[in-house]
């Protein structure tokens, strides 16, 4: 009898084991279909507490006007999102609307799996056309083969919108009597005066890495065409990295880097280090995205302003910028339709005044009867954004333009501004990656 | 009952196997057909969420031995060695003689502190030693230019030259009371009369220290060596929270080429192999320090 007691204690325990296994049954698994609800699993990254209240917001008033619908959040971390969210969308229970990165290695690689649903139609119902022009709506399209960026079926809409300029501390201008600059070379007097008065002209750390790449090419906007950038980051018409303009970028960056313009020790400084400090009062300027309004508009006595960086010589002065990570909608969900619905409501002018209210800037225009306070921080940043949109100058972000973008521009940036490479070396090295990318996307 | 006590003391009793069944069936399912499932995927091209799964056979460990980026990592990972491993010991060593020899007040007390950085988490670890290392306001830097060392007070992280050993020497600080401690308790089982015949024989702390303490810590040494290593060689987090791999390659890590290829780039074939290589190394070092090990254990008996 005792063997068969430890048998049959053994089974049991195997079985408690598999059964903690077990996927508990919840409520939310499978609507019930006889009172006709529907939940519509949603994910997003809006998890900093402002905009998260604009999304609880907007999820409450959707639920409002369609009963019977419940809405499933759930928020994650840019990064966390990006890790998990490929593999949720392969899945039949997986979110029926999620934040998806634009660019190759996420849009671009979802859509060669066939697992986002193409909007084209939705756009043509709901007339997105009029709330997006067609260069925001390329930012979120790919070819059918997930091969091409820039062209074929629309995949996602962006709530919001981003444009990387200078923000700069009004007190410290107002206090030496310095004015907005209008010209590049005027920019790069101020730079000079602003270091005389021992002053931390630019607010900068690299220590992330990312960040570099927008000081680059903020300056590399300023001296290329908008065909170019296009061609570059869209990967078409087989340009080149290794230009003149791209060299001059790089070699002005290396100019300011040694006059000292940037933070003391910026190589070790991380990114929102670099912010607090330049919110507490060091250094005249930042250069970064307009996403950084909302922190600068709250807990500080000081008071600041944008601009985009004054155009160079002649040239149309773009900006990098572009709309925020859209929505898509997962190809195998059944409530595609609601999840149309969804979008459409995430892109209204109800959403786009909730964004403003918040101090983020919202990728469609605001209602007319908008209450929005714009002669503060926020104000300059939509004035600087309907800039660059009505002189068709919004450029890119350039580390969407091959797979390994991101880490060659990061590592070369670091060297060049570590001083241990040139500006020539930074073109031909990062040359090789898209070279290498152009080629292979050809055989 | 009556076929249990029909066996010979020392036969094998099957029923014992009934008893590792649970273990050994978690061990299964989540420690070994996961690394069968990461060598079995070395071989493929693989996004790692779409049905494109393209058999590639040696293909991508081709290019991984071609890959300067792997060498240049590889060759990170093993000066964390030197700071993980070897400095660590040292200091191990040096600090359990002194605690151990004689009474000291406070010994607890000091035991405890200085193994304290090893139970912090090691995400933690990195977000506070970011902050130390802080140019502008670090307190490392703010202590430098107190003492009017004002050019010593570089950016530690961002240099080219001092970012590599200034994360060493995080890790140095995080692995020296696990050493220190696993030193102590081998000392206890050293006998008290091997000291005292070797000062009655004329022999200094210095040559009592290398003539009787180390060769009596052989095991101990072996375990910090086996464990410490291991840490050096797939080191991520620390370098994730601090330098991401930079300035340039310049503190770039196996461990973080494997969480690039593998979440940014979307190559998770790529990143099984290098993990397969990495898993390699560290099972033939640890199998090299066991062996001479054992080796110089035979020697002494």
């Amino acid at each position: 009898m005792k063997k068969r007691s430890i048998f049959m204690s053994v089974i049991l325990a195997l079985m408690i084991l598999l059964s903690a296994c077990a996927k508990p049954a919840s409520p939310t698994d499978q609507p019930p279909a006889d009172n006709g609800e529907q939940v519509l699993l949603v994910w997003d990254q809006f998890y900093r507490d402002e905009e998260s209240k604009v999304i609880e917001t907007l999820n409450a008033e959707f639920e409002t006007a369609h009963p019977g619908v419940k809405i499933q959040r759930e928020v994650k971390v840019l990064e966390d999102l990006k890790a998990t969210v490929k593999l949720a969308l392969t899945k039949a229970d997986g979110p029926d609307v999620a934040q998806v990165n634009q660019g190759r290695n996420d849009m671009g690689a979802l859509v060669e799996a066939g697992l986002l649903l193409p909007l084209n139609s939705y756009l043509d119902k709901y007339s997105w056309g009029t709330v997006f022009s067609t260069s925001v709506a390329s930012r979120n399209s790919f070819t059918e083969d997930g091969k091409t960026f820039g062209s074929g079926n629309l995949y996602g809409v962006s709530p919001t919108a981003e444009v990387v300029g200078v923000f700069y501390n009004k007190d410290i201008f107002k206090k030496n009597n310095w004015d907005v600059p209008t010209t590049f070379e005027d920019f790069e007097t101020l730079l000079a005066d602003i270091k005389a008065a021992e002053i931390t002209p630019i607010s900068f750390g690299s220590l992330d890495g990312w960040n570099a790449i927008h000081e680059y090419s903020a300056i590399q906007h300023l001296l290329v065409s908008l065909d170019y950038i296009n061609n570059l980051t869209y990967g078409v018409n087989n340009v080149s990295f290794d230009t003149p303009e791209n060299r001059q970028a790089a070699q002005i960056l290396q100019d300011w880097t040694n006059a000292g313009y940037f933070s003391e020790g910026f190589p070790g400084i991380g990114y929102d280090d670099s912010n607090n400090l330049f919110k507490a009062g060091n250094g005249a300027m930042t250069i970064t995205g307009s996403w950084l309004a909302p922190e600068l508009m709250v807990d500080t006595d000081q008071e600041f302003g944008f601009f985009l960086l004054p155009p160079y010589e002649g040239k149309t002065g773009l900006a990098i910028g572009g709309v925020g990570i859209p929505f898509a909608i997962r190809k195998t969900s059944e409530k595609q339709d609601l999840a149309a619905e969804y979008l459409n409501w995430m892109i209204s002018p109800r959403a786009a005044e909730l964004w403003a209210e918040a101090g983020m800037l919202p990728a469609m225009a605001l209602p007319e009867d908008s209450k929005v306070d714009t002669k503060n921080l926020f104000g300059d940043i939509l004035n600087a954004w309907n800039t660059i949109n009505q002189g068709n100058a919004v450029g890119h972000y350039i580390d969407w333009a091959t797979p390994t973008f991101y880490d060659t521009l990061v590592a070369e940036l670091q060297k060049l501004l570590g001083g241990i490479s040139t500006p020539a070396n930074l073109a031909e090295a990062v040359e090789v990656d898209y070279g290498a990318y152009l080629q292979s996307k050809s055989e | 009952m009556a076929n249990v006590t029909n066996k010979y003391p020392g036969e094998s009793r099957w029923k014992g196997w009934w008893y590792l069944l649970p273990t050994l069936l978690v061990y299964l399912l989540f420690t070994f057909l996961p690394i069968l499932e990461t060598i079995r995927t070395s071989f493929y091209q693989w996004d790692g969420f779409s049905q494109n799964k393209v058999w590639i056979g040696l293909s991508n460990y081709a290019e991984l031995f071609s890959d300067p980026k792997f060498h240049n990592a590889l060759r990170n990972n093993l000066v964390f060695v030197i700071f993980y491993s070897i400095i660590p010991i040292l200091i191990g060593l040096f600090l359990a003689s002194l605690l151990s020899r004689r009474p000291i007040p406070g010994f607890a007390f000091f035991r405890t502190a200085l193994f304290l950085p090893q139970v912090i988490s090691m995400v933690v670890v990195g977000v506070i030693w970011r902050w130390m290392f802080n140019p502008t306001f670090g307190p490392i830097n703010s202590v430098l230019r107190l003492v009017g060392l004002k050019q010593l007070a570089i950016s530690w992280l961002g240099d080219f030259t001092w970012a590599l050993p200034s994360v060493g020497s995080i890790g140095t600080w995080v692995q020296y009371g696990f050493c220190m401690v696993l030193f102590l308790a081998g000392m206890q089982h050293i006998q008290d009369e091997s000291y005292e015949a070797a000062s009655l024989d004329g022999a200094g702390a210095f040559k009592q220290f290398i003539h009787i303490t180390v060769p009596g810590l052989r095991a101990e040494i072996a375990v910090a060596l086996v464990t410490t290593i291991i840490a050096a060689l797939r080191v991520f987090d620390l370098v994730y929270t601090t330098t991401r791999g930079g300035p340039g390659e310049s503190t770039m890590v196996t461990g973080f080429l494997i969480y690039r290829a593998a979440f940014t780039t979307n190559r998770i074939g790529y990143a099984a192999a290098i993990a397969t290589v990495l898993t390699l190394v560290i099972l033939i070092i640890s199998m090299l320090i066991r062996h001479f090990q054992q080796r110089g254990n035979e020697e002494n008996t």
